[in-house]
């Protein structure tokens, strides 16, 4: 088991190394990060200076492994845009985006799993229906499209909710939602389907002839198993709400790391795109160690090695 | 029918809603003009940044040795009261002796020429790099109030270049103890101007507030926020709702549309930002390419509909031009050769070039996507099978440095300066790669219009230059702009002929 | 159609599956599932619109007429008869293009949700079946890939290949394997471990037998549900890549791009943004119900059964 901790830091590490190579090389190709610094109307002159000024005039593998060796050191390097140490730039705005995912995490799941669970108990009533209702209409929605309309719904007409910043909970509302709604069918479903299948093995039909019905039948004998598929879904669906954030924090106006990230990828900020990459690799790295380990507790059946 | 209702209601609700929330933000109560920027402010000293959002903040916390007029263009006095030419080449100015510093001190000629020598210097890296060190070789502290400036060479547009961009700064502030720290006013600024910053988070919000000691006349307004907010949306319901007095760079239609409520007023400003394509005429990306072909190019500019395109989708003041500057520029002969609108006679000039059936073109554009599009529509429309290609900036700049552009769209603005020489070096003496036209003799001819100061040959010289880029349609002059605002309608914004907005000019009505 | 036969007379607790022929029974299926007809006969509709997208639309969904934009919808004050539902920012036939824009949705759905295909099965079932160091590997790659903001992939592809539908199928494919990877990797783990799995090993069969013999049947349900959800998604994909500027370029009628071009004017003239919105949600909601129906009509715990 520690060794296959240890087989998956070094997997992360090996994924965050190679990703920010690739953000690099693609940043460099598609856009000239001095260009983007000086803006519309700027001279040659100006653009010379930036180059010189940021170092940009120096070869790419140069530039590269310049930012490597920072990295090593503990040092990400500086902004081309904030003129701030990338890593205080990160820190200073990750507390949106985890407070973003997680309430945005927290709806899927409130959402979700009780529907997809109600849904399996009564498979075919009207709660199943409405049920599957919810998540095909859910999943049919473009997410901007969703903030488009909550913007114009409630920065207009119902004005209960901010439509942009992030000064207090309120201001998370509507993003959680909309950012919430996207996962909400695929873990519903699987919850369902999860829930149907158990339901229908030998040892849930065992306990059912024992008297188990209902909750208590759940809770003690499907959930478990149902749950298994669920939870690795969470683990990529959170992952994929860092991702999301892009999109969202930027209708919302809200300061995170998505909407940094959106910014520094169209600005060409190379050093904090690739310290936004490393983060959000590691991230997902150790959130799918997390779901791996965690079903292999639940499941038996799974070997890991 | 729905959608009607649903309008109604929804124009119903905001008044209601700026209404009822208006009077707990509004401006006046608290004295505080509240601007919404969508460009990322990050760093408040001009003298290391470019950017038109940063033009702006530098007017109302800094301020130069001259303002230019925006009406005439003429030079004003501002630190400098007066200036005197010894020669061609040295220059002496005379400067006021209260001025003081956001921190209380007073400005001394050592600051001035400390200021000048640190801007011209390489080792500054400064943005008005470039700029000064054309023409200064050093300044020299002469007097207790004067400065003499000693030039490198004849530039006539001196006094525009320290009006337009070099922001004063105390002694040693950018390399205190002999340490460069290029980054020493990029938040806690110490400027001269008319307001002193009181709080700074980059990329979300500029606190400033009117300083007591500033020299000039002083503002009305007590307090200026400028907050990010980068999309247009989420600024037009943070105006709806009080939250903000003040936007620019207002797309037209939302500008009419919400101007026409009694939440915002529309003002419509000229601008000298000017539109056009720029062909590759001198065949960088293709020597034998169809775009080296004069009459192509002249097809080219028959094809466009810019009449209707500065009326439509530009709006406000804009017009069509068909001059390689604006025509409020200072040289910008209007007696330049003219291709109207006429898609037949663009497929002729096609046919009688070689290209009945027109021939493909990639055609870049980074702004302004509506026009970007009617443009390529209409070259369509005159049998060229147009490509658009609608990038970022810094990737239609990243392609053209490589040569793989044909044909793009571009804009300029001049940098607010009424004188084509503000447009013309940039695209026509071959110094930069937005100059695709290839010609060598034009290139001379541009330049040595800044070898002089007299006027008049300068103005014969551009004269000639705009002649002869028109007649070789190395462009396809498109339009010029007009800038549009959303203001609060309790704010008293008035607008300047060179289309910079001047915050510090605002009053409450 | 002969594995859902298999799956059909393979299942003893169908007991009509002994009075019927496969055939009627999946006839049967088909025209007794409510969710199914919707969805087909909405994605039907669509592309039947697409094809003769031609003859349907009024005008040409490229001709401009600066002095007629922004035209509101017949119905409003101002509407014009010739333009049903208004015109854009540039004078164009709203109609037109909204039914021109079907065919861009509607082929790279299905080309990003094919690309996206064979590349998540693939990997999946190698990472699930083989393990050790491919899986490693797989689970790398997969990282990398989650880890790597598809905006940046997006604008840098566009940017170096130029813009064209079938960049953006690439993009939108190679983006969107990750679901199919994780399922059936977990999948085929579970399937590998189970008895019959190793009764065929042991009885000689190689690799390649057992994958498309034992496994991919099994798989086959859980792939066509995946293909449907990512039909969507796909769509969805390359309409916010296109709403961001980094899919299909104008001016092309793609519905993302037309939400792009109507935001700004989204609280006066909302159909600018309200109807593509819908158009979105319409096809997307074809998909996702067709795509239930599959599932419920092939799988042998078919929800109607």
């Amino acid at each position: 088991m520690l060794r296959y901790i240890a087989l998956r830091g070094l997997l992360a590490l090996l994924v965050a190394f190679t990703v920010s190579l690739a953000a690099f090389l693609l940043l460099n190709v598609a856009a000239d990060p001095a260009q983007a610094i000086a803006g519309e109307d700027a001279t040659p002159d100006v653009i010379e200076a930036i180059r010189a000024r940021y170092g940009l005039d120096r070869p790419l593998s140069v530039r590269y492994f310049d930012w490597l060796g920072g990295v090593l050191t503990g040092d990400f390097g500086e902004s081309y845009y904030w003129h701030k140490p990338v890593a205080e730039l990160v820190t200073d705005r990750a507390d949106e985006t985890i407070t973003l995912a997680l309430s945005a995490l927290a709806v899927t799941i409130v959402i979700a799993i009780p529907l997809g669970a109600m849904a399996a108990l009564n498979p075919n009533s009207w709660i199943d229906r409405f049920a599957l209702g919810v998540a095909v209409s859910a999943q049919a929605v473009p997410n901007f499209w969703l903030g488009l309309i909550m913007i114009i719904l409630f920065g207009v007409m119902v004005p209960i909710f901010p439509v942009s910043g992030d000064d207090s909970w309120k201001h998370f509302v509507l993003p959680a939602f909309v950012l919430g709604a996207s996962s909400v069918p695929a873990v519903m479903r699987l919850t369902r389907t999860g829930l149907i299948e158990v339901m229908g093995a030998d040892y849930v039909r065992t306990a059912r002839s024992k008297g188990f019905r209902g909750w208590p039948l759940l809770r003690r004998h499907a959930m478990r198993n149902a749950l298994l598929p669920v939870i690795s879904v969470l683990a990529v669906q959170l992952g994929q709400k860092f991702g999301g954030s892009v999109i969202t924090e930027s209708i919302f106006a809200i300061n995170g790391l998505g909407r940094l990230a959106l910014e520094s990828i169209l600005g060409a900020d190379i050093p904090t795109v690739q310290m936004l990459i490393f983060v959000f690799a590691i991230v997902f790295v150790v959130m799918n160690l997390i779901a791996d380990i965690l079903n292999a507790a639940l499941d038996p059946r799974i070997r890991i090695g | 029918m729905k959608v009607q209702r649903w309008r109604s209601l929804c124009a119903a609700s905001a008044i209601a809603l700026a209404t009822s929330f208006a009077p707990a933000h509004a401006g006046p109560e608290d004295d505080t003009l509240r601007a919404a920027m969508a460009e990322e402010i990050l760093n408040l000293d001009y003298n290391y940044t470019t950017k038109r959002e940063y033009i702006i903040l530098a007017q109302l916390t800094d301020a130069t040795l001259f303002n230019l007029d925006p009406e005439t263009q003429e030079v004003n006095p501002s630190i400098a009261t007066a200036y005197k030419w010894q020669d061609d080449m040295t220059l002496d100015v005379t400067l006021r002796d209260d001025v003081k510093f956001h921190d209380g001190s007073t400005l001394t000629p050592e600051d001035v020429a400390y200021t000048y020598n640190w801007i011209a210097n390489p080792e500054s890296e400064s943005n008005a790099t470039g700029v000064v060190e054309r023409w200064l070789d050093n300044a020299e502290v002469t007097g207790p109030n004067t400065v003499r400036f000693h030039l490198k060479s004849v530039y006539p547009l001196v006094l525009r270049d320290m009006a337009n961009r070099i922001m004063i700064r105390k002694a040693g502030t950018y390399d205190p103890d002999g340490k460069i720290n290029r980054d020493a006013m990029s938040s806690d600024l110490v400027g001269t101007g008319p307001y002193r910053v009181v709080n700074f988070e980059p990329g979300t919000e500029l606190v400033l507030e009117r300083f007591g000691d500033y020299f000039g006349e002083a503002p009305e307004i007590g307090n200026i926020v400028v907050r990010n907010i980068p999309d247009v949306g989420t600024q037009q319901a943070e105006l709806m709702s009080g939250g903000i007095d003040w936007m620019f760079k207002v797309p037209l239609d939302l500008a009419e549309s919400l101007g026409a409520t009694p939440m915002a007023t529309h003002l419509s400003g000229p601008d000298l930002r000017v539109g056009f394509l720029v062909l590759d005429a001198g065949g960088y990306t293709d020597p034998d390419g169809p775009l080296t072909n004069v009459l192509v190019r002249r097809a080219i500019n028959h094809a466009l509909n810019t009449p209707e395109m500065a009326e439509y989708l530009i709006g406000g003041s804009a017009e069509a031009i068909h001059t390689a500057c604006h025509p409020a520029q200072f040289g910008c002969d209007q007696e330049a050769v003219a291709y109207p609108y006429d898609p037949e006679k663009a497929k002729e000039l096609l046919a009688e070039a070689g290209y009945p059936d027109g021939f493909p073109l990639e055609l870049w554009a980074y702004r302004d996507k509506a026009a970007s599009e009617a443009i390529a529509s209409d070259l369509a429309k005159a049998g060229i099978d147009v490509t658009l290609r609608y990038v970022k900036l810094e990737s239609l700049n990243q392609a053209r440095a490589a040569r793989d552009i044909p044909a793009y769209f571009g804009t300029w603005g001049s940098g607010g300066t009424a004188d084509t020489a503000a447009i013309a070096r940039i695209h026509f003496s071959g110094e930069s790669d937005r100059d695709m036209s290839g010609d060598k003799d034009l290139a001379e001819l541009v330049l040595s219009a800044e070898q002089t100061a007299d006027q008049e040959k300068r103005k014969e010289i551009y004269s000639e230059a705009i002649g002869k880029i028109a007649d070789q349609a190395y462009w396809a002059p498109l339009f010029s702009y007009s800038a549009n605002y959303l203001v609060s309608p309790q704010l008293d914004f008035p607008l300047d002929p060179d289309g910079l907005p001047r915050l510090q000019n605002s009053a409450w009505k | 159609m002969t594995s859902t036969d298999q799956t059909f007379t393979a299942d003893p607790e169908d007991g009509t599956t002994f009075a019927l022929t496969p055939g009627q029974i999946f006839r049967r299926r088909i025209f007794g599932h409510t969710g199914f007809l919707i969805g087909a006969g909405l994605i039907l509709a669509i592309v039947l619109i697409a094809i003769f997208a031609p003859l349907l639309a009024p005008h040409d969904p490229y001709a401009q007429s600066l002095s007629a934009r922004m035209l509101p919808p017949v119905w409003s004050d101002g509407g014009n008869p010739d333009y049903l539902l208004g015109t854009d920012q540039n004078g164009r036939d709203y109609l037109s293009r909204l039914i021109y824009g079907t065919r861009v949705s509607i082929t790279i759905g299905l080309g990003a949700a094919t690309v996206g295909l064979l590349i998540g099965v693939t990997l999946g079932v190698m990472a699930g079946y083989f393990g050790g160091w491919i899986d490693h590997a797989i689970s790398f790659l997969l990282t990398a890939q989650l880890a790597l903001p598809g905006l940046l992939l997006a604008m840098a592809l566009v940017f170096i290949i130029g813009p064209s539908i079938w960049v953006v199928i690439g993009i939108v494919g190679v983006l969107h394997w990750t679901y199919y990877l994780v399922v059936t990797r977990a999948a085929t783990q579970r399937i590998r471990s189970q008895d019959f799995v190793a009764a065929a090993s042991a009885s000689g069969a190689s690799p390649r037998q057992i994958i498309w013999h034992e496994i991919m049947p099994n798989l086959l349900s859980s792939i066509i549900v995946i293909f449907t959800f990512e039909l969507g998604i796909a769509i969805l994909a390359e309409s916010s890549l296109s709403f961001l500027g980094v899919g299909i370029q104008p001016p092309t009628p793609s519905w993302g791009l037309m939400i792009a071009e109507g935001k700004q004017a989204m609280f006066y003239r909302p159909w600018l943004v309200v109807l593509p919105g819908i158009c979105l949600f319409l096809l997307v909601i074809g998909a996702n119900l067709m795509g239930d129906g599959l599932r419920d009509i092939t799988s042998p715990e078919g929800r109607n059964e």
